[in-house]
């Protein structure tokens, strides 16, 4: 957590520390955030069916808010709601310009009649849901090496067995089932899950 | 509920599931859009003596504030409002371009560029009237320099 280097920077260092040595110039540690955070700007977007050029105007204006942001962010322990909700207001704020915004039957096969018509859950809640993924991912990254590389192994494709877990690993085979256990609850108690918050209303333009 | 669902899931199985939903996700953003998040610190030293005008109004996604006037004429106008401490950046954008304002007035020059650089230049007049062509798609940023104050607004895209 003491380095300000991005390329060296722990796995597990925190958004504000990334935050802080990106602003001091840090190319590393800003690539750190775009790698760790691209994907849930994305997922917030996909909420919202946009056309492929809005949706990458909307990506873009979000990391150059970002970077205009970085030595001005409230809590940049909380870096994942604010692009949550910055990418939202830029959604709603991309959708009411409707520039390539046409008009779609729901019951039509195009790409974004499909992303629409089968969740039924509102905005609010998928982009919960993206928040959540992100928390994951993070709460993922501050787990010991040994639990990082168990649970990879188990979300593989395919999936490992606990034999050959047991063999990479160097573990008894019956180890494996305990220790799988212990790394998802140390997961679950993460501080990176805790006090996951969710964004205030769309398009409050500009006011953090 | 779903989402009232008491989360993380105290199931191994579900929080293992969800946990892969998640890196997957991480594996499918596009290399094009990592490429815009990373170029978009290229802005970091350019911005570094400009203090940012928070976009504080946008007439396409905010209410109406009373006594908003729009000058109309080239169909549907959108009206912005940028401010850093005392400083206001107003602009109307239509098809036809850019009409803005700069207060207080202290004459100087706007600069409005994407993130690929400068779509026009203009004077700003003696009542910090301007005016600059139609912007291009994409995020736009007015940079303003006057006698007295240089500011940048935040990125937003207009067209």
């Amino acid at each position: 957590m003491t380095s300000v280097d991005g390329r060296r920077a722990a796995p597990g260092a925190g958004p504000e520390v990334l935050v802080a040595a990106a602003a001091a110039g840090d190319q590393g540690a800003w690539d750190e955030l775009v790698r760790r955070y691209a994907p849930l700007v994305r997922s917030v977007i996909r909420v919202h069916a946009m056309e492929p050029a809005d949706a990458a105007d909307v990506n873009q204006t979000v990391w150059l808010r970002l970077v205009e942001h970085l030595d001005r962010l409230r809590d940049p322990g909380a870096l994942a709601t604010w692009l949550a909700t910055t990418t939202r207001r830029e959604c709603y704020r991309q959708l009411r310009i409707g520039r390539r915004t046409q008009p779609f039957d729901p019951y039509d096969d195009s790409p974004i009649a499909a992303a629409l018509v089968p969740d039924p859950d509102t905005p609010d809640e998928q982009v919960m849901r993206a928040e959540r993924r992100q928390a994951l991912r993070e709460a993922l990254a501050q787990l010991p090496p040994r639990c990082r590389e168990l649970l990879a192994m188990l979300l593989g494709d395919p999936p490992a067995s606990y034999r050959q877990i047991s063999e990479r690993l160097g573990m008894p085979v019956g180890s494996v089932g305990p220790t799988q256990a212990r790394c998802l609850r140390r997961l679950r108690e993460s501080p990176a899950l805790a006090a996951l918050l969710v964004g205030p209303a769309p398009c409050e333009a500009g006011r953090r | 509920m779903e989402v009232m669902r008491v989360w993380p899931p105290a199931d191994d199985d579900a929080l293992l599931a969800e946990l892969g939903t998640a890196l997957r996700e991480a594996e499918q953003v596009s290399p094009a859009y990592l490429t815009a998040a990373r170029g978009a610190f290229a802005w970091r030293t350019v911005d570094a003596d400009l203090a940012i005008a928070e976009l504080m109004f946008d007439s396409a996604c905010d209410p109406e504030p009373a006594g908003l006037t729009r000058s109309g004429g080239d169909g549907p106008t959108r009206a912005l409002a940028f401010r850093r401490g005392p400083v206001t950046l107003e602009i109307e954008v239509t098809g036809a371009g850019i009409v803005g304002q700069l207060s207080p007035a202290t004459g100087g020059r706007v600069t409005a560029r994407t993130a690929e650089g400068v779509f026009d230049e203009a004077v700003v007049g003696p009542v910090g009237f301007f005016s600059l062509a139609a912007p291009p798609p994409g995020p736009v940023r007015i940079d303003a320099h006057t006698a007295e104050y240089d500011l940048a607004t935040s990125w937003v895209v207009l067209a």
